[in-house]
């Protein structure tokens, strides 16, 4: 009896942005199934010392999309080897295994997401919450020419922080950046934001 | 003279060890006896050492422990490779001290860590490696004591 072989799922990609891995592949089609999917991962560790030794992702063993949230699989700074493989029934395709091991410090970091406000005479910041692997630099001076840039170390977002007691009628602005200390590395600046104590946010 | 000090993301090491210490500590069946808590002697290490005994305990998990247990649960499984990646992780950045020769080895600190592979010799194979990875907070609070300025972000 001639067993149909499902074919193995193609075009592994992994998508990472602001340390939020996604792994990602092309669907595999018959007509009126419904097909799923088992994603398996191996570190660095598990295939220098224990090839063997293939974990089932947290999430996607097995899953329907052709899509796979692997952010709490990636937990170290290694290169990360994944690979998929569809199901359907008691039929299962062969093992597709990502082209280039994976490793988060490959990820996308943009620049944060940032709310100035003023309550009464106070500068007060809130910062895009990334999660607990972000710390932010935020840089702010007094608009005007030669002014000091004064930097502060902000170490959770969504957290409104108080920034500096500003005099009336003074523009101040504000820049700021990500750091992620498990990769060393740090996002580019977002836009600069200013904003007069008594008025509202100013364009540059 | 410069301490070699390596980043690490303790809080996401600790995290994983709690959720396996329960279920591993349960499978210890040598409960009198101990692999790296008898080493009062990391507790005696100076900073001098640190780097040396760190990179001789890692490499004591990494090529012998790890390698020793065997594993069925997923969820354990899991954790112990995020703990194992992450050490290979903080061998690689030991790496970089020992090229810049900040990590020389006293006698005591090789003394130390020989006593710990002596204790493990000691004991059935899996039954070592049950107990030190039951063990590992030991290990890891002696790290984050030791490597001060880069506990979890």
């Amino acid at each position: 009896d001639g067993v149909a072989v499902l074919p193995a799922p193609q075009n592994l990609s992994v998508q990472s942005t602001n340390m939020k891995h996604v792994l990602t592949w092309s669907p595999v089609i018959v007509p009126g199934e419904i097909i799923h999917y088992s994603v398996e991962y191996q570190g660095e560790y598990e295939s220098l010392y224990m090839s063997h030794i293939w974990i089932p992702s947290s999430w996607c063993s097995p899953t329907q999309g052709p899509e796979c949230d692997i952010t709490d699989d990636i937990t170290a700074t290694v290169p990360y080897s994944l690979r998929v493989r569809a199901t359907l029934g008691s039929l299962t395709s062969a093992w597709s295994t990502l082209k280039h091991p994976f490793n988060r410090n490959s990820t996308i970091l943009t620049p944060p997401g940032m709310e100035i406000t003023k309550d009464g005479f106070h500068l007060v910041i809130k910062l895009e919450d990334l999660g607990p692997q972000f710390e932010f630099f935020v840089a702010y001076w007094k608009r005007e020419p030669g002014a000091k840039e004064h930097v502060k170390m902000v170490r959770h977002g969504g957290i409104p922080v108080h920034l500096e007691t500003v005099e009336p009628g003074a523009a101040h602005c504000v820049k700021v950046r990500t750091f992620v200390k498990a990769i060393g590395r740090h996002s580019a600046f977002s836009q600069t934001e200013c904003i007069k104590v008594q008025g509202e946010t100013l364009p540059l | 003279l410069r301490r070699c000090v390596i980043s690490l993301d303790m809080r996401r090491i600790e995290e994983s060890f709690r959720g396996i210490k329960n279920a591993i500590q349960a499978k210890d069946t040598f409960q009198n006896v101990t692999i790296l808590s008898t080493s009062e002697t990391l507790h005696s290490i100076k900073p001098l050492d640190v780097c040396c005994v760190t990179k001789n305990l890692l490499a004591f998990y990494v090529d012998r422990v790890f390698k020793d247990h065997q594993e069925l649960s997923p969820q354990i499984l899991r954790r112990i490779s995020s703990i194992a990646n992450s050490f290979l992780y903080m061998q690689k950045t030991l790496q970089q001290c020992q090229e810049q020769r900040l990590c020389r080895c006293s006698q005591e600190a090789t003394n130390a860590t020989r006593i710990i592979h002596d204790y493990y010799d000691q004991l059935e194979v899996r039954s070592a490696a049950i107990k030190s990875l039951g063990e590992l907070d030991v290990f890891l609070a002696w790290i984050d004591k030791n490597h001060q300025g880069t506990s979890a972000a």
